[in-house]
């Protein structure tokens, strides 16, 4: 398509079928005159919108898109625009984080009688979006070279789980097995400072077993896999709040899972830790406590107060643990979360909009595509059927451009409004260290904002709130158009 | 794909302020367009058929349309293309009238846009795939909301077609407003004696069931198989036994019970049947005034009645129906006329509404048809009659006019030159709508021979005079000076609303109402009585203000309609519904969470749980579809696929 000529711009309309595309119609026949800048594309309901779509069209040119549906109680499916409005309203608010301006997106609605409204709408929209002109084109924006600070105001300890303690978890586990295919855990790694997954089959493969300040990879991952098999899993606060939303979602069964519940007081952010490590090549000696980690590195004796490499997530985390636990080890008391925002999350906020889009597009030229944000996120459960490599439906193309890499974030991020339990391990296991859990910490803002201060994972018998809606809405307020 | 395209002048109606040749030009250019053209007149006969020979002649297996609304013709191409052999899903609509020709003058950017929308269909077209309709059983019954006179005829005319009615009154009695009318404009032939012979009829008529007292407490479903929870109000009258027989109501005595068949010009008692020709004809305590439910010892009628119907302790009780269709024929209500200052607020009890005039003139009235002042008991010599009050009135929100009050204020002033002869009435209009067969010429009469003194003009206001009567002030605009009458009665012709209710009504029912809270029809002029909810369709005044044969003419009309829907034995689905690819699908079941009809079952697929749509059930919203992260569940006809290629279509640079 040429682009469009004299000062026209690009704004695309998603009508609802049976009110605001009637209301467009009526408008029509009312020859009610109108800016020609819109584009209508019918949809059945505007319960049909899936975000996503406004958010492809915003960045694959589009200066404005306007959502239209029935009024609220008056949606031809009954709760389609009820749906519609908790998401729209999500949507608003997570444009702001990307770096667009949530001006540049708009819903409401507007019925089939509504002529006249249409053309307010329409004509109000429009010149709103010419006062801002046309938008900024993610690809063709300065790179904004600037790295997050991960500096934190409070800092507290690390985990370190007790020999004792360790060992009252074995026994239980040992006791336990009999009865289970396998039992998740940690062991060590490449080296003392890495830990990977450890399936438990048998007592040998209970002696790897390790449960510190290093073993951050969130086990719940592997559990929709293992449906069918009875599975025990250790967990901490982050994981339980992960088994607690996968329970949510009916997607592992209560009745297959034995939950082996420990206290944490924090991980270590290991990625930082081997910036300041520098490159080695032997790791003979790891010693940790709650405030330092002493390593023997190539021969030489380094120390690092933990609090330092502390990872930034754990500041939020709730500490207490959802009620989920069959076998509990040690004192879960103690922890209580900060109010301060994750880093990340605080960075991007003291930024203006085209800064965060300057920063993002920097982010994207570096990010690889490996998809290992989303291969250890735990409530990514779409495993091969992502829709970011599907051909149908066919959202993203092959390309590998900043713009593809982008929308790639933002349906991972789009896809875990209201589920993300914050974990953290989409950012930990990036190769590249891109700040993304911002996106997810942002959307967690919103979600808490919008729905009474709703945490994901926290009540196995919540409903995520994306996933009904109420007939009125206690904190979202739509634009008046008049 | 060999797809042809089709730029419809519409005359001039597009073709004025959008270069159709050079869209058509344009739209050859397109992917997979092989055809492309710019008839005068699409829709036409000649239109329709150079559609379906170009399909033939270009072996086309595609086809847009860029023309008028899809509301207004999709399902008319879409036979054309089949006609023709093709799937009538494997056609797009680009709507560059009401969208584009209609709300701009610039040519050049009507053209850009008009082109652009044939762009967005032609990409939406390369993405169909054939559908194909299930048939589905119906349930060859029909629900009708409303018993007035709308109602009745639609269903005396089901029933008499052989359909199965539910009919579903909200008073305790069928009949509707014009059972409390005197008499009928333009013929001033008596209301009872034309409505009652069709009450007796719906009570008589073996296939029609009527619950009365009740209400509509739910629907779900969807057209053909609907389901209806009504709920029957607590009457504490056992209907089962209560023959009609008055004894209660003569005992009563509780004699201070407002009487709202009556319109509350007298008293009546707490037990009443609400008139003599009531269809059914049975007994309704009215809670707020009976002394035995508010504690005092009483129970007199209780004590008389012969069959033991009476029963305190009655409470609601529900009833599922079954249908396949409904008409909705809710009427309409009086709007709150005290809010008028200049009327007094309604402390005058001579200054009276036009229904409750219907009812002093009214032989089975409180009054037994002697028109008489509500406030002394004596004869009225000078009434006055006020025409909109509470329509065409933009300052309070009711700019709509009631349709039918210049022919009934005629007509009472008529009847009550006869009833008292030596009366003078007296008539305040804005104007005289009269535009029906007779009814021009029926004012003229009140005039004319009757003596009927019409004044042009607005009451500023009505007070008492201290001596008996009311002091009418207003303004004679056509000689340009102020007038004051002497009124005995003043009789306020008060606008209409829609029917308390009216609202939640259509919420359930999934209608749309328009700002005055009337119920919305598919078509202003062609499709009169269908609603856009499938299979319920409208009759009366719940629509807009109509009179008695505009009404009885609408209950017909949808009666016809749904006789036309039950013409056969089943349905053809609409196939635009949701599929789901199975190996997509990780059983989440967020589908089946939000779909707002129960249409998405969980069922297993090798041993797998995986999401599967009741093809019957679902309706096509597609929430299902922006719900689900893999995008497994599809909404056929828009799917991601097809919204992403619209979307490709206007943003890709």
């Amino acid at each position: 398509m040429p682009a469009l000529a004299n000062n026209e711009l690009r704004i695309v309309g998603f009508l609802c079928n049976w009110c605001s595309y009637g209301g467009a119609d009526t408008a029509g026949v009312a020859r009610a005159s109108q800016p020609t800048d819109l584009r209508i594309i019918r949809v059945p309901c505007s319960g049909r919108v899936d975000p996503l779509f406004v958010l492809k069209a915003l960045l694959n040119g589009a200066d404005g898109v306007l959502v239209s549906g029935c009024h609220p109680r008056d949606c031809h499916y009954g709760t389609g625009n009820f749906y519609a409005r908790r998401r729209l309203e999500v949507l608003k608010r997570f444009l702001p984080i990307l770096g667009i301006d949530p001006a540049r997106f708009s819903y409401t609605w507007v019925s089939a009688s509504e002529g006249q409204r249409w053309q307010k709408v329409v004509s109000r929209f429009t010149e709103e979006i010419h006062a801002l002109g046309p938008a900024p084109r993610f690809e063709a924006v300065e790179p904004l070279a600037k790295a997050c600070s991960w500096t934190q105001e409070s800092k507290g300890p690390v985990s370190v789980i007790s020999p004792e303690l360790l060992e009252q978890l074995k026994k239980a586990i040992a006791d336990k097995l009999p009865e289970l295919d396998c039992v998740l855990g940690w062991q060590e790694g490449r080296d003392l400072l890495h830990s990977v997954p450890l399936f438990i089959r048998s007592e040998d493969d209970l002696t790897k077993l390790r449960c510190d300040a290093t073993c951050h990879n969130n086990l719940v991952r592997y559990l929709p896999d293992l449906k069918g098999q009875k599975v025990g899993i250790i967990v901490r606060s982050c994981e339980a709040r992960s088994v607690v939303q996968l329970l949510q979602e009916g997607l592992i069964s209560r009745e297959e899972l034995v939950v082996f519940a420990l206290p944490c007081q924090g991980l270590l952010d290991l990625p930082r830790l081997e910036e300041a490590l520098g490159r080695y090549q032997r790791l003979e000696d790891l010693t940790l406590t709650e405030t330092t980690l002493r390593l023997r590195v190539d021969g030489q004796e380094r120390v690092f107060q933990t609090a330092d490499f502390r990872q930034s997530r754990c500041e939020q985390c709730p500490g207490e643990l959802p009620a989920i636990a069959d076998q509990s080890f040690g004192d879960f008391s103690g922890q209580t979360a900060s109010q301060t925002l994750p880093p990340e999350l605080a960075f991007l906020d003291s930024l203006n909009l085209q800064e965060r889009m300057g920063f993002w597009r920097a982010c994207m030229e570096r990010c690889i595509l490996c998809h290992a944000c989303r291969n250890s996120c735990p409530m990514c459960v779409c495993r091969d059927q992502c829709i970011a490599e599907s051909r149908e439906p066919h959202w993203q193309s092959a390309e590998a451009s900043v713009k593809e890499k982008f929308f790639f974030q933002i349906i991972h991020a789009l896809h875990l409004a209201g589920r993300c339990t914050g974990c953290g391990e989409c950012q930990a296991n990036c190769p590249v260290g891109l700040p993304i859990f911002a996106l997810r910490a942002h959307l967690n803002r919103i979600v808490s904002e919008l729905f009474d201060g709703y945490q994901a994972g926290c009540d196995p018998k919540a409903v995520p709130p994306l996933l009904t809606y109420s007939q009125e809405e206690a904190h979202i307020h739509e634009r008046s158009w008049e | 794909m060999r797809i042809g395209v089709f730029i419809c002048h519409c005359g001039s109606n597009i073709a004025g302020t959008v270069d159709c040749a050079q869209v058509a030009a344009k739209a050859a250019l397109f992917p997979d367009v092989v055809y492309a053209t710019d008839p005068m007149y699409t829709c036409a006969e000649p239109g329709q058929a150079a559609i379906e020979e170009a399909i033939h002649s270009h072996k086309l297996d595609g086809v847009v349309v860029a023309s008028c609304s899809p509301r207004m013709h999709e399902p008319t191409f879409r036979k054309t293309v089949e006609r023709a052999g093709l799937n009538p899903y494997m056609f797009e609509m680009a709507n560059i009238r009401e969208h584009v020709s209609w709300i701009g003058r610039d040519i050049e950017a009507n053209t850009r846009k008009a082109t652009e929308l044939v762009r967005l269909a032609v990409e939406k077209l390369r993405h169909n795939r054939p559908l194909q309709a299930q048939e589905f059983p119906i349930t060859r019954r029909v629900l009708i909301i409303g018993g007035g006179v709308a109602g009745i005829q639609a269903a005396l005319d089901c029933a008499d077609g052989g359909i199965p009615v539910v009919l579903v009154e909200r008073e305790a009695t069928i009949g509707g407003k014009m059972a409390k009318l005197d008499k009928t404009f333009p013929t001033v032939d008596c209301s009872a004696c034309i409505l009652g012979p069709k009450m007796v009829d719906v009570a008589q008529h073996p296939l029609i069931t009527l619950y009365a007292h009740a209400e509509i407490e739910a629907i779900s479903g969807y057209v053909g198989n609907f389901s209806v929870s009504i709920r029957q109000r607590t009457t504490y009258v056992d209907w089962s036994k209560c023959t009609g027989c008055g004894t209660c109501t003569e005992k009563c005595p509780s004699k201070k019970s407002y009487d709202h068949f009556n319109e509350g010009i007298a008293p009546t008692t707490a037990i009443t049947i609400a008139f003599p020709q009531a269809i059914p004809k049975k007994a309704v305590i009215n809670k707020d005034f009976c002394r035995q439910l508010n504690g005092k010892k009483c129970a007199v009628c209780a004590k008389v009645c012969p069959t033991g119907a009476i029963d305190f302790a009655m409470e609601d009780s529900f009833v599922t129906e079954n249908v396949g269709s409904i008409v909705v024929a809710t009427g309409y209500d009086l709007m709150d006329w005290t809010i008028y200052g200049q009327y007094g607020h309604g402390r005058y009890p001579d200054v009276i509404t036009s229904l409750a005039y219907e009812r002093l003139m009214n032989a089975s009235g409180p009054t037994g048809g002697h028109i008489v002042r509500p406030s002394d008991g004596k004869e009225p010599k000078s009434v006055v009659f006020v025409q909109c009050v509470g329509s065409r009135d933009p300052a309070i929100g009711r700019p709509y006019c009631s349709g039918f009050c210049c022919m009934y204020t005629a007509k009472q002033a008529i009847l009550t030159k006869d009833h008292i002869q030596d009366s003078q009435s007296y008539v305040f209009y804005m104007d005289i709508r009269a535009p029906g067969k007779m009814y021009d010429e029926f004012t003229r009469r009140a005039q004319e021979e009757y003596g009927t003194h019409y004044i042009r003009g607005r009451v500023s206001q009505i007070f008492p005079d201290g001596q008996g009567q009311l002091t009418v002030l207003g303004m004679d605009t056509l000689l340009g000076r102020p007038v004051e009458i002497k009124a005995d009665l003043v009789v306020l012709a008060v606008g209409i609303e829609a029917s308390r209710g009216a609202r939640e009504l259509a919420e359930k029912l999934r209608i749309s109402y328009d700002a005055y809270g009337f119920f919305l029809e598919s078509h202003v002029k062609l499709k009169p009585v269908e609603t856009n909810t499938a299979g319920v369709f409208l009759a009366g005044v719940c629509q807009g203000a109509k009179d008695i044969p505009a009404s009885v003419a609408q209950g017909s009309a949808a009666a016809a309609k749904v006789l036309t829907l039950f013409a056969r034995e089943t349905l053809a689905s609409n196939p635009q519904i949701a599929q789901v690819t199975a190996k997509r699908c990780v059983g989440c079941g967020k589908c089946l969470r939000c779909c707002p009809f129960g249409a998405i079952k969980s069922s297993l697929v090798k041993g797998e749980e995986k999401a599967e749509v009741i093809a019957t059930m679902c309706q096509g919203c597609g929430l299902c579809t922006a719900t689900c992260p893999q995008g497994a569940i599809q909404l056929a006809h828009a799917t991601d696929d097809h919204i992403l290629a619209e979307v490709n279509a206007l943003c890709r640079l």
